[in-house]
């Protein structure tokens, strides 16, 4: 698919922006598919990790590093409402922290440079921790459990360091294939 | 300028999601027809990736695991061999069991629920929740509250259902809550999901009478009273009871039956808990018919309890429209009567 329309673009150079966009848009909606598809379906059967890394959120807050609000917006709301159809329980509870992490981190694009990957790690754990603070908050403190340390060491810890490991390869990818597309 | 749309545009979502959390939660079921359709096409997708990534890990799996296999193949051999003794004493304190049972009319019948098979296909990938989604759905008859067992232990219970899949909550989850009972003495407690033993494989029993008698070991079923679990069902094995001076109870550790860190297949138990409340609903409608008949057959010997069979159809054909899953404990005294004699007339016709 990829390597057809790219061939197609000389020829018809007035299309050119518009299958360009499309195909973007299409890249954009697959990679959220298939990393929802991968987070739920593969990784819990793999039995040595102690934790998935979130997938959905790590696309989601490095598109809108690379586009900036308005787009990490609408990527987020993607992610937020798979997951919110996915499983039951209030739907918007993981729209709005998608949509949430898509914002804010749509303000860090400003800072953002080729190549460099030390922003990106340090936004990862801040935003796992926004993530996961909200999840606390609302689904785990209202019924007063709060044992925090256990939580923080066994469930945020292992779900960041992983997270961060997966961060150091798909960003690099995602920003290629980004790098890609734009030329 | 654009930094102004997208605030807008941010709080609008935000308005959005929060007042969707609040419809969804005040209305159940409001999302269900967006949800099936997603999962409509879906639900194949993961099934596939799932299947796909669970053939090549076996594959791997495979050629790791011969020779452990080989070594347990040795010791199940030695196993059967206990287990075919214990299973000649268990056949025969299983036939003085039924006996001992005709002479109570403990028509309980644990354990011979009708039971789906069903394939794990996705999890929730965050430790926070422990919550999975099984491939079978509304077509197959799967409902909200069914029971879900696997290595002959509860393993949890259904919270959400599409068309072609369904939502199961482990009991080992945090938010679980199982109304349960020492099979031996019979005192109910409650075991709870905790996150903080759940990767000891502990869940955690409270609110048992100080005065139950309970021991390390014992067997903890699901308990006749519970609301949503059918009764009778393997939950797991107390350990560490003791008495809580504080709150006046009993608190302890249970080991749960299942086996939740490689669940792949589960099966789905039919009947579900409400049923059992109410005879009059249009599922049971067909079911009450057939008992009439049945009963009309043997008329001679059971005249009277062919009338009250007659009386419950008859209250099942005038309040058929109504939704019965809202009816729990709204049950009046005739229909409970009504649904005893029903109990007794099923076991009838099991005889028969």
């Amino acid at each position: 698919m990829n390597a057809v329309t790219k061939r197609k673009l000389p020829k018809f150079k007035p299309l050119k922006r518009k299958t360009k966009q499309r195909l973007r848009i299409l890249f954009y909606i697959a990679s959220l598919g298939l990393a929802f598809l991968i987070q739920t379906s593969v990784f819990p059967l793999i039995p040595f990790l102690a934790a998935s890394p979130n997938l959905l959120l790590i696309l989601t807050f490095s598109f809108g590093f690379l586009h900036g609000s308005l787009p990490g917006m609408i990527y987020g709301l993607g992610a937020g409402l798979l997951m919110d159809l996915f499983y039951s329980g209030p739907f918007g509870f993981y729209s709005l922290v998608f949509v949430l992490i898509g914002y804010l981190n749509g303000f860090f694009s400003r800072f953002y440079y080729e190549e460099y990957i030390t922003l990106p790690m340090f936004m990862c754990v801040f935003n796992l921790l926004i993530y996961h603070i909200y999840i606390y908050m609302f689904r785990f403190l209202i019924r007063l459990k709060l044992n925090l340390l256990y939580y923080g060491l066994h469930v945020v810890l292992p779900s960041i360091v992983f997270s961060l490991l997966v961060t150091l390869v798909l960003y690099r990818f995602f920003f290629s294939a980004h790098e890609r597309i734009e030329r | 300028m654009e930094n102004r749309k997208s605030k807008y545009i941010f709080i609008v979502l935000t308005v959005l999601c929060v007042m969707m959390i609040v419809l969804s939660s005040v209305k159940d079921g409001l999302m269900n027809p967006i949800r099936n359709t997603i999962g409509y096409v879906l639900v194949p997708l993961q099934s596939g990736v799932n299947r796909v990534g669970y053939g090549l890990y076996e594959e791997l799996q495979d050629h790791r695991n011969l020779k452990a296999v080989q070594e347990e193949n040795k010791r199940l051999n030695e196993q059967i061999d206990l287990l075919t003794e214990e299973n000649n004493r268990l056949a025969q304190n299983e036939g003085e069991l039924s006996r001992l049972r005709d002479l109570y009319a403990l028509d309980q019948d644990y354990l011979q629920y009708e039971k789906v098979a069903a394939r794990v296909i996705a999890k929730d990938s965050e430790n926070w929740f422990q919550v999975f989604r099984i491939d079978k759905g509304s077509q197959d008859g799967i409902r909200v509250d069914q029971n879900v067992m696997a290595n002959g232990g509860l393993v949890g219970i259904v919270t959400d259902v599409g068309l072609n899949y369904a939502t199961v909550r482990s009991i080992i989850d945090d938010e679980s809550r199982v109304s349960a009972m020492c099979l031996q003495s019979s005192s109910t407690c409650i075991v709870a999901g905790d996150l903080t033993l759940y990767q000891q494989g502990r869940l955690r029993i409270t609110d048992m009478q100080k005065n139950a008698t309970i021991q390390d070991g014992d067997r903890i079923v699901t308990s006749n009273i519970s609301s949503k679990f059918m009764p009778g069902i393997l939950v797991g094995y107390a350990v560490d009871i003791q008495d809580d001076e504080k709150k006046l109870m009993k608190t302890g550790y249970l080991i749960p039956a299942a086996d939740f860190d490689d669940l792949t297949e589960v099966l789905v138990l039919k009947d579900v808990k409400s049923d059992s409340f109410l005879d009059t609903n249009e599922g049971q409608d067909v079911l009450m018919k057939n008992l009439t008949e049945t009963t009309v057959a043997e008329e001679s010997s059971a005249a009277d309890e062919a009338t009250t069979a007659a009386d419950g159809q008859s209250i099942a054909s005038t309040e058929a429209s109504s939704q019965w899953p809202g009816m729990e404990g709204l049950t009046p005294l005739s229909e409970i009567t009504g649904e005893t004699s029903a109990s007794a007339d099923s076991t009838s016709e099991d005889a028969g």
